[in-house]
């Protein structure tokens, strides 16, 4: 979205307020309920998102009053960063908030950042915007290799960054990948997400994204938006996307946030959810077919059980049948395989295992 | 009580009797002895300038004479006493107007008095001094008693010609002691004035300070009336004081008709039939101790119409209002007034109940405060012992919104009229625990309780508004600030919108809600028929 017309939105929130402040009513805005039970799975694209119902936040409301001032403080604020052209993170904004009421009020407007995060996911859902439109940054995590060229304009300059020559330690993925940044040039053939960083410098090193043609791109745990948003582009350009997870339960959550979207940021909706990428591994079921890692296989722990058993109650995981019965395998077995174990035999396996997997499709859905 | 006594010690005088058991009469106690003293002179000046259709003017002074010992001066304006009058009025026992009459009256046994006199004379052998002024004559007498014979003596020192009325009594006591207490004078006073808002009493302290109780209305009460009495409710003693004093009927079945509400001939014929070893025919002065158990008891068992209850003169909605305001001036002021009912199935009588709290029954340092009445007569003493105390301990008052009774800015006035007031003992201090008296006591504090409960939560949600008020006002600056860089308005305009609309919003309705609450309609227009203590709907669920 061009600043231009988030700056519009912004605009129009604050002259309907006033307009029902001039018409004698307490200033009010619509924002959609953002709860567990307003979160649906949305069949057709196969993603979560937020439901239809609205929720009303009220100035003239002794328990919103304060929050509600807040937000307009908030809009009022990143107002003025699109006009100066400037970023921020959300510390940022908290700390250029972070100020006295008045002389008499012994408030401050922000005490404590926290405070701020849901009235920044209240504005985005109110304005139908994301905070990346409102210049607001998120801390950057993720990394990518391959073939790929990027037009950046920042800063009042323009770079071409080619993201086949970040030699050791790769580009990394900034929090806003929509505005001010294109893809100028773009020749791999799919993506591959790697949970952990160590596994992304394994296949860096062994040339496995020059060999395949991929782009290479870890997201260092729990993927950021920014990275979601990038993966939403790549597979919006036809490539498939597939991720390489550990078998246990945080690998299982960070490839479902990337596929369906996770339930707290289900507002967000389809422009961060990748329902086409595939779970390439590692899998319970690759035991039968690898016996070396049966002896690298450690023992489940209790959350990782509760997951699994939790994953399989959400309609949007057990209604694809490979999943399932991956899950009761992890259920019975009561073991979990770290990606890692892929080095076990021999470090350049992995690069293998790869290609098989994607070659005989051997992946869940 | 006192009459069982009185037939043990027949062969005393009254007077003998009283003054070897002083404290029968509520002689008892240095301080009580004396507010007993001022009470007894108060309320005769009091019911005498009403029968007489006088605005009251009661002045009271109280001097130090030495250690336990005062001189008391109490004047009123009332009609004054004839000298034919005066020595049976101040020295003899059981001689005032009052004894047998079936009336609403302070006094109702015409003991006090002359029981000053005694009191008087038993403690400093000094005489009662008197100053009457009645049918153009002024005089000057002293007044004293000869025991033995229960007779007064007297001697008129002085006597001019006047135009004024009134009565003036002036005697010493010593063992006797000025506090300014619960049970002192000043007390009595001030719930005395507080109970007859018609008259104006003043009252100078030994240390000569001078208060007074203005009047807060300005028309006497509606004069009370006798009523014959209802057979239900007497009792053999009554029975046969009726019958001592009735000379003008020939039988007791005339006597029975003359005499009592509602007994026509033909109950008169059901008693004679179930009571055939009585002679009907006889004087009544003939009957017997027996014979009139036996009425007594037969006249339980006859179908009777209730008797009628319009003799009974409350003090006034308006009245207690008024002298509420003008004793108190609480923030907030209920009351309630039941429609008269009867107790022991015969005796009318009705209960009102003004309820103030906070204002200036917070200033006065006044928490949980129960003043008595009994015919508009304070009862100071043996509150324990008192079904108006007993009563009200059990009114569950958190349910009124007020969590600690004896803690709580609150005065609670009971007062019970009746044409025969059930005092436990001849200090008339304490009702006894009539339980259909108990019932209508409670109903009438529940009902004014409700009344202030109405009033609290309507403060509470006051205070919840004008927090939320604050709360909201709170950011008005700091919103308008921000809607302003957002929409190019002028900040200014936006806050002085934005106050305007939370002011509309958040309206302080205290004021409105201090208002007391109107009177609840149901019981107003309630007639007495049944002789049952009418409960009305909603209040048997206590």
């Amino acid at each position: 979205m061009s600043d231009s017309k988030a700056m519009k939105k912004l605009e129009e929130l604050g002259r309907g307020m006033v307009k029902q402040i001039d018409a004698g009513e307490g200033p009010t805005f619509e924002t959609t309920l953002r709860t567990k039970s307003n979160t649906i799975y949305d069949e057709g694209y196969g993603c979560l998102r937020t439901g239809e119902k609205k929720e009303t936040r009220k100035y003239l409301s002794v328990a919103q009053a304060r929050t509600f001032m807040q937000t307009v403080a908030i809009a009022a604020k990143t107002k003025q960063f699109l006009a100066q052209d400037l970023h921020t993170s959300i510390r940022g904004l908290f700390y250029q908030l972070k100020f006295s009421l008045g002389e008499n009020l012994d408030e401050d407007l922000f005490t404590e950042q926290s405070e701020s995060n849901g009235l920044i996911e209240d504005l985005e859902v109110a304005l139908k915007i994301k905070r990346e439109d409102l210049h607001l940054t998120t801390d950057r995590k993720g990394f990518l290799a391959g073939n790929m060229k990027i037009r950046d304009k920042f800063g009042g300059e323009e770079t071409i960054i080619d993201l086949a020559k970040q030699g050791r330690s790769g580009w990394s993925i900034p929090s806003d990948v929509d505005n001010g940044m294109e893809i100028e040039s773009l020749e791999a053939d799919y993506v591959l997400v790697v949970e952990k960083d160590a596994l992304w410098q394994r296949l860096n090193e062994d040339k496995f994204w020059k060999e395949e043609n991929c782009l290479l791109v870890t997201p260092k745990g729990q993927s950021t938006r920014g990275t979601r948003r990038l993966l939403r582009k790549l597979a919006d350009k036809k490539l498939p996307v597939y991720c390489l997870m550990d078998c246990d339960a945080w690998g299982w959550y960070i490839y479902w946030t990337i596929k369906t979207g996770s339930m707290n940021l289900a507002y967000l909706g389809r422009d961060f959810a990748v329902p086409e990428s595939r779970f390439i591994g590692v899998t319970m079921s690759d035991i039968t077919e690898f016996s070396f890692l049966d002896k690298l296989t450690i023992k489940a722990k209790d959350v990782d059980i509760k997951r699994a058993e939790e994953m399989m109650s959400y309609p949007w995981i057990n209604r694809h049948k490979d999943w399932v019965r991956e899950l009761k395998l992890v259920l019975k077995t009561k073991k979990k395989i770290e990606q890692d174990a892929l080095q076990g035999q021999r470090l350049t396996f992995v690069g293998e295992y790869i290609k098989q997997k994607i070659e005989n499709k051997e992946w869940l859905s | 009580m006192e009459d069982d006594v009185f037939k043990q010690f027949r062969e005393h005088s009254v007077a003998e009797f009283f003054k070897k058991n002083r404290q029968m009469l509520g002689f008892s106690g240095k301080v009580r002895s004396l507010t007993m003293i001022v009470h007894e002179f108060v309320t005769n000046g009091l019911d005498a300038c009403e029968e007489a259709g006088i605005l009251p003017e009661i002045s009271v002074q109280v001097e130090e004479l030495g250690k336990d010992h005062y001189k008391v001066t109490i004047s009123d304006n009332g009609p004054g006493i004839p000298k034919s009058h005066l020595g049976k009025a101040l020295g003899q026992m059981l001689a005032g107007t009052k004894f047998h009459r079936y009336i609403q009256q302070r006094g109702q046994q015409g003991i006090g008095a002359a029981a000053c006199t005694m009191f008087s004379y038993i403690t400093t052998g000094q005489s009662t001094k008197a100053i009457t002024s009645h049918g153009g004559k002024k005089l000057t007498a002293i007044i004293s008693m000869d025991f033995k014979k229960n007779k007064p003596i007297i001697e008129v020192t002085e006597e001019t010609d006047t135009e004024e009325h009134g009565l003036t009594v002036i005697s010493e006591y010593k063992d006797v002691r000025y506090e300014r207490s619960n049970y002192g004078i000043f007390e009595y006073l001030r719930r005395t004035a507080l109970a007859n808002p018609h008259c104006t009493i003043s009252l100078i302290e030994p240390n000569n300070e001078k208060t007074v109780f203005p009047r807060s209305v300005e028309i006497n009460p509606k004069k009370a009336y006798e009523i014959k009495p209802h057979p239900l409710g007497i009792k053999p003693h009554d029975l046969l004081e009726f019958a001592k004093h009735s000379v003008e009927n020939k039988r007791i079945s005339s006597f029975l008709q003359n005499t009592f509400a509602r007994v026509s001939a033909a109950k008169v014929e059901d008693l004679k039939s179930m009571l055939p070893e009585i002679d009907f025919n006889k004087r009544p002065d003939k009957m017997s101790w027996e014979d009139a158990e036996a009425i007594v008891g037969a006249i339980e068992n006859v179908k009777w119409i209730a008797p009628s209850t319009d003799s009974l003169v409350p003090i006034g909605r308006e009245q207690v209002e008024a002298s509420f305001r003008n004793i108190f001036n609480p923030e907030v002021l209920v009351i309630t007034q039941r429609s008269p009912k009867v107790y022991r199935g015969g005796i009318p009588f009705s209960v009102e109940v003004g309820i103030a709290y906070g204002g200036g029954v917070a200033a006065a340092n006044k928490r949980g405060e129960v003043m008595r009445f009994a015919n508009k007569v304070p009862l100071l003493f043996d509150a324990g012992g008192c079904a108006i105390t007993e009563t009200i301990k059990t009114i569950d008052w958190k349910r009124y919104n007020i969590r600690n009774f004896d803690e709580e800015p609150i005065a609670v006035l009971v007062n019970v009229v009746s044409v025969h007031v059930p005092y436990t003992s001849a200090g008339k201090q304490a009702l006894s625990s009539e339980e259909d008296l108990m019932a209508e006591i409670k109903f009438a504090v529940m009902e004014a309780s409700r009344g202030i409960q109405r009033f609290i939560s309507g403060r509470k949600k006051a205070n919840e508004i004008a927090t939320k008020k604050k709360v909201v006002s709170r950011y008005i600056e700091q919103l308008s600030n921000d809607l302003a860089s957002l929409t190019q308005r002028k900040p200014e305009r936006i806050a002085k919108e934005l106050r305007e609309i939370v002011e509309e919003k958040y309206v302080d309705t205290k004021k409105e809600s201090i208002k007391p609450p109107e009177k609840p309609k149901a019981n107003e227009d309630e007639s007495n028929e049944s002789g049952e203590p009418d409960v009305n709907e909603g209040e048997t669920n206590e």
